[in-house]
């Protein structure tokens, strides 16, 4: 049998699974079945003479005259179009659609088989949705990343220049240290000078403290030379070796002596065992923490200055008599500018002693403590563990 | 960037004057495939893919550039420049009309006429304006674009079953007609249908034929009587076609119309 629209079995083309319809060139129905008529509501008789594409929403419209029509013409076929067609009372039936080409004696026709897909639809919505929302996703995090780069870029450059004027602090006060220390040399050189010959009492007294005034000025560079470097620089640096602590102490004590001769000054040595520690750091700390009972101590009693070996490590402490540090000023005591009361505005340096005592206990490892009261006096105590 | 590859330039024909082709929204340029033999004999023939399009190259395609129809006018203009000899007519299909409006407007004097195909200025309604279109419509249509890549994905595989005659353009062109990347196909389908160049093509001196199907809804006959009132060197030319592609569908019918609006400038037919 010859095959074509007119030698289908009727039956066999109206009860098909799917909606089918044959068209002119045009678009003009010319046959359609019965599914056709039952899935777009329209009877056939209504059907006549639409177009396939008046069936069709505006977008589904627009498409077919971009895209399908000018494709069934150059291809001869399309195949799995969505389209959404509009039922008789208006509502969406979204269908898949295949299309032919067929050459006819007298005409060319268009084949059409539809398929709803309304389930299906639905799924592939959400994979667009999905779709859609990951790449809304992705392009937040995209922007976000590229906010962050920026904010590290910033913060890197922010931290650049405040690296530089770390740098350049810390180089502004040793070259300043630097050439402060040259005069300060050249005072206790010439005072040396003039105590070797024969003085009055008085000229003695007045060289003394020519000498305690330059050595008093050359600890306050030390302690701002540290204090930059452990506040802006690169950290205070040590060479911790094996020594000999009762003996650096004791050292250091008949040293401080000559300095504060107002004062007096008791080195009590305490047990056996090893240390390793920077000595001249050790002195520093011994000498801050003494210049400080000097100026806040009673000097009517002695200053004790311990020095403690043992088995878990070592410990130095330095204790004078006299007023209890104020509650109000233990918390922030070894803050750097902090001074005990207004009375050692003339005899100590900065306030930056403590600070420094702190910072060379903990580059060895160690930590500082404080404890005052009036009837039992003041005590500092620098701890370092045996590593 | 060689024009050539960028825009899949092809040329072919002989004759003093240049037939620049340019297809609309949708497809490329194989669908000039039953016009532009018609005119080998005459004309210089030009055949180019917008970019985004056909197989133009896909890496060319600036958002930015392409967010405007000028930046498609520039590509115009370029290949004018580079590839046309003596006076050039430009045939433009749709959205095409209005690149080749805009082409004019950036280069006046370059276009010496322009064959308007199924031409709109403006597709949405406005104030009075009929256009054929409402926003929502075009809302629509980029949904149905959404729910077809036309085998776009599937990694280019051809979607033809049957193996009707094939046109003599490349075999690659019309395997892959109307299949556009997806993302490009939507913004070149806002662009389109968003764009207003009323302004543009308003008092256009240049010589233009406007080939107006009878019945056309993308490009309704109102549509075409406007551009015919608003450009004063126009001839209207209506052709009894249903859709909007009567290069495709009354190949003849239009290749008649141009024929005679292209007398000034075609060269002896060979004998």
């Amino acid at each position: 049998m010859r095959r074509g629209q007119l030698h289908v079995p009727a039956d066999l083309f109206d009860s098909a699974a799917c909606a089918l319809a044959v068209t002119s060139e045009d678009g003009t129905l010319v046959q359609t079945n019965a599914r056709f008529s039952e899935w777009l509501g329209f009877s056939a008789a209504e059907q006549c003479g639409k177009r396939f594409q008046d069936l069709l929403t505006m977008g589904g419209r627009i498409f077919h005259q971009t895209h399908l029509a000018p494709m069934l013409r150059m291809h001869g076929s399309v195949t799995e179009v969505k389209l959404d067609m509009l039922h008789r009372d208006g509502h969406k039936i979204t269908v898949l659609l295949n299309g032919n080409k067929r050459e006819q004696a007298d005409a060319t026709v268009y084949d059409l088989a539809l398929f709803g897909t309304t389930d299906r639809d639905k799924y592939e919505r959400e994979l667009l949705n999905a779709r859609n929302l990951a790449e809304a996703l992705l392009q937040e995090k995209t922007a976000t990343e590229l906010a962050l780069q920026q904010a590290q870029a910033e913060l890197r450059e922010a931290y650049a220049i405040a690296q530089r004027r770390a740098l350049f602090a810390e180089q502004m006060v040793a070259i300043v240290s630097h050439d402060l220390k040259n005069p300060l040399t050249a005072i206790r050189m010439a005072s040396d000078f003039l105590s070797r010959s024969e003085r009055t009492a008085k000229e003695r007294q007045l060289l003394g403290h020519i000498g305690q005034s330059s050595e008093r000025a050359q600890r306050m560079i030390a302690d701002l030379l540290d204090f930059t470097q452990a506040r802006v620089g690169q950290g205070i640096s040590i060479k911790a070796l094996p020594l000999d602590l009762h003996g650096v102490i004791h050292r250091t004590v008949d040293e401080l002596r000559v300095a504060f001769p107002k004062a007096t000054l008791e080195h009590h040595a305490e047990g056996h065992g090893d240390a390793c520690l920077d000595a001249d750091r050790v002195q520093q700390i011994i000498g801050n923490l003494v210049a400080n009972s000097v100026a806040y101590g009673d000097l009517q009693r002695p200053i004790r200055i311990t020095s403690r070996l043992g088995v878990g490590g070592c410990e130095v402490a330095v204790h004078n008599h006299g007023a209890a540090i104020p509650e109000a000023l233990l918390a922030g005591l070894f803050e750097p500018m902090t001074r005990g009361t207004d009375q050692g505005s003339d005899v100590r340096s900065v306030g930056l002693g403590l600070y420094i005592v702190r910072e060379l206990a903990k580059v060895h490892g160690g930590d500082v403590a404080v404890s005052s009261c009036a009837t039992g006096g003041t005590t500092f105590t620098v701890t370092f563990q045996n590593t | 960037m060689d024009l050539r590859q960028r825009n899949n330039v092809n040329i072919m024909g002989t004759g003093a004057s240049t037939l620049v082709f340019s297809h609309g929204f949708g497809c490329n340029q194989a669908m000039w495939n039953y016009l532009a033999p018609h005119f080998l004999e005459r004309f210089r023939v030009v055949l180019y893919d917008l970019v985004g399009a056909g197989l133009s190259d896909l890496s060319a395609y600036d958002k930015d550039k392409y967010s405007t129809l000028d930046g498609y006018a520039r590509d115009l203009n370029q290949i004018i420049d580079a590839h046309a000899a003596g006076p050039v007519i430009l045939v433009g299909h749709s959205v095409s009309a209005m690149i080749g409006t805009l082409a004019d407007r950036q280069a006046p004097g370059r276009i010496a006429a322009h064959v308007m195909i199924g031409p709109s200025p403006r597709y949405i309604d406005e104030d009075g304006y009929i256009g054929g279109f409402k926003r929502s419509d075009i809302e629509d249509l980029l949904d149905t674009l959404d729910s077809n890549y036309l085998g776009w994905s599937s990694a280019m595989a051809p979607v033809i079953m049957g193996a009707p005659d094939q046109p003599a353009l490349g075999e690659e062109l019309t395997k892959s007609f109307c299949r556009t990347e997806p993302d490009i196909a939507k913004q070149f389908a806002r662009v389109t249908f968003m764009s207003d160049n009323r302004q543009d093509v308003i008092g256009l001196a240049t010589p233009v034929l406007i080939l107006q199907s009878t019945d056309d809804l993308i490009a309704p006959v109102a549509v075409g009587e406007y551009l015919h009132s608003v450009l004063p060197n126009s001839t209207y030319h209506l052709v009894d076609n249903v859709g909007h592609c009567p290069h495709m569908s009354a190949p003849q019918a239009c290749a008649a119309a141009m024929d005679s609006f292209l007398a000034p400038w075609a060269a002896a037919r060979a004998s």
